[in-house]
């Protein structure tokens, strides 16, 4: 039932590796159908290329939402939770059978969805609010898919408690398993409020219910649809922890406050959920303000703590390692040859400079208003999920096809470029849309020009060019992403098999030596970066007060 | 007695990781939270919303 992994010395349980294996390859075939769609998408919105119809354009928006958002990530965090909670936790799985049952229901989901998105039968796109309406099937198979993941929960929660009962860890469970015990309590708040909509919404594309109130089903529905975000936050932050203790040796230097940090995402950040919500007259400005300011802001201290604990972990081993020269030495040497290393430094810069500021920006009720419902939103994510959660589950991947999959890396030195070439795409894209959006540009808008509407509106000449930015960027995304398919499937069906430590390409650092004690800052280089992050956003906050006040002119 | 004691101290769990490593707590927490202040709260006030007046609801049907 167990083998005892000759690289890690983790112990590994057999069942719980192979149901590891097929939701992993499950999510890498949901992100190449996302990215497919992706790229069409790109090809139409921009307009000298106005690629495909209206119809098709917006059957793959519905297509790529749901891949990209809800099966690439789930998929890839169970494989993750039942990494977490039984090898990293020295356990075995607490049902097996259970766990197949609930993979059955997930690819069920999946395929029916997907049929149905293409048989034109659910042009709703992901958020499908009412009064849209879609062909049942779709609902189903969205519930199918969800009832899935959430046993799939209960089966983590079922490992921790086995680990809990047979002390297969120390005092307190380790930290990135703690991060992803966060994420799966993310997960059951997720799946609920997604039980709560899609199941009324199920009835009523049967005919059984009248009415399913649209103010009312975007409320819940983003219960679900931003809280599913915040589940990648978790699960993201967590092998960020674990990247660094793989690479280098490196552990928080705080692991209590790290810890904290992940309690504040349990209490808090699923209350961002009503960003959604703030041009929607229905629920009050109190209601908004508290959900999207007060009690959110604690989420998002509990992010710029962890932006500083993982970086500084990894200073902290450098500098232990002998590399303590200046403030950033540390950083120059570090492992930039290991391509989960590069792709989680890339992710965290990309996930705070792009996709976190924005996030704070875009989330005010007053700052919101500039880009509401613009291509900046879709923007904003793309600096989330993508460079953050997307690249973070690539970077980590590299780990997994030796030490789950037990092969060799095919084509290792592509490998190596592949998450430089992936950020570069994606940040090209991301900014690309964010200040399209900034001059107004619509978010899931198939036409630029408005033709044949009874409105046209002249767009600023530089919306030419961010556009080329743009499908540039999406360009270079999509075949980064291609690049790193094609390693991870030649790798896992074809790569030569890993036999021991000698064929890994990868490093398993150990921990540093202790260094000598010293006085003053432990991080300094992280901290120097973390006042150019604030300095970033504080820059970017006034500028966006600014716009705001130009758009308002009070005198 | 005070012997005893110190030998007993090092089992003792400190009371804010008997709060945070219980994940049941913090699951409860995390559910309650999200459901009184954005759920519920907002169900609340959409549900207390004023329906539509007649006259202007047939305007828009029309």
């Amino acid at each position: 039932m167990f083998r005892t992994c000759d690289i890690t010395g983790f112990k590994v349980d057999l069942r719980s590796e192979k149901l590891i294996r097929y939701n992993a390859v499950f999510a890498v075939i949901s992100l190449l159908m996302a990215v497919v769609a992706a790229l069409l998408l790109v090809f139409t919105r921009y307009q000298p290329m106005h690629l495909l119809g209206a119809e098709w354009y917006y059957r793959l928006v519905t297509f790529h939402g749901l891949n990209a958002l809800i099966f690439w990530i789930i998929f890839f965090e169970v494989a993750g939770l039942y990494f977490g909670s039984t090898v990293i936790l020295n356990t075995r799985f607490c049902s097996p059978k259970t766990g197949w049952w609930a993979f059955g229901l997930m690819v069920a989901g999946l395929v029916i969805s997907n049929i149905i998105i293409l048989m034109g039968k659910a042009d709703v796109m992901l958020t499908s609010y009412t009064p849209l309406k879609a062909h049942p099937l779709y609902y189903l198979g969205i519930i199918l898919f969800a009832v899935g993941a959430l046993i799939a929960v209960i089966l983590f929660f079922g490992n921790l408690m086995i680990a809990r009962r047979e002390k297969t860890y120390g005092e307190t469970m380790p930290l990135v398993a703690y991060g992803l015990m966060t994420a799966a309590i993310i997960a059951v708040i997720t799946l609920a409020s997604g039980a709560l909509i899609y199941i009324p919404t199920f009835l009523w594309s049967l005919g059984l219910i009248d009415n399913v109130d649209p103010a009312m089903y975007k409320l819940i529905w983003w219960g679900l649809g931003h809280s599913s975000q915040q589940i990648n936050v978790a699960a993201m932050v967590s092998i960020w922890y674990m990247t660094s203790f793989l690479t280098v040796g490196g552990t928080s230097i705080n692991e209590k406050v790290s810890r904290s940090a992940f309690v504040l995402y349990i209490l808090f950040i699923c209350l961002a959920s009503a960003h959604h919500l703030l041009t929607d007259p229905g629920v009050s400005s109190a209601w908004k303000v508290w959900n999207t300011s007060y009690a959110m802001y604690l989420a998002v201290l509990a992010s710029m703590i962890h932006a500083f604990a993982v970086p500084s972990s990894f200073e902290v081993a450098q500098r232990k390692w002998g590399f303590n020269k200046g403030l950033f030495q540390w950083l120059a040497k570090a492992p930039w040859g290991n391509p989960a290393f590069s792709a989680i430094i890339l992710a965290i810069i990309g996930f705070g400079f792009i996709g976190g500021t924005t996030g704070v920006i875009f989330g005010m009720e007053q700052t919101n208003i500039i880009v509401h419902n613009t291509i900046a939103i879709p923007g904003h994510f793309k600096g989330t999920v993508v460079i953050g959660t997307t690249l973070t589950f690539m970077g980590i991947t590299y780990y997994l096809i030796p030490l789950i999959f037990r092969r060799k890396i095919v084509g290792f030195k592509l490998a190596q470029w592949q998450p430089w070439l992936f950020f570069i795409g994606i940040a090209m894209l991301s900014i690309g849309m964010i200040v399209l959006g900034q001059l107004g540009v619509p978010r899931r808008h198939w036409d630029n020009t408005f033709s044949g509407g009874p409105f046209s509106h002249n767009f600023n000449p530089a919306v030419d060019f961010f556009w080329v930015i743009t499908m540039l960027g999406g360009v270079i995304a999509f075949t980064a992403t291609l690049i790193w398919i094609l390693i991870v499937v030649f790798s896992v069906f074809w790569g030569p098999k890993v036999n021991g430590p000698q064929d890994m390409q990868l490093t398993i650092s150990p921990l540093p030596p202790e260094g000598k004690p010293h006085k003053g800052f432990e991080a300094p280089g992280t901290l120097v970066l973390t006042f150019l992050f604030l300095l970033v956003f504080l820059a970017l906050f006034f500028l966006n007060w600014k716009w705001l006040a130009a758009t308002w002119n009070v005198n | 007695m005070e012997q005893e004691q110190q030998n007993q101290d090092p089992k003792r769990v400190p009371f804010y990781r008997m709060i945070m490593d219980d994940f049941m707590l913090l699951l409860f927490l995390g559910v309650t939270i999200y459901a009184i202040f954005y759920l519920l709260w907002g169900v609340m006030e959409l549900s207390n919303l004023p329906g539509i007046p007649d006259e202007v609801k047939s305007n828009l049907i029309k």
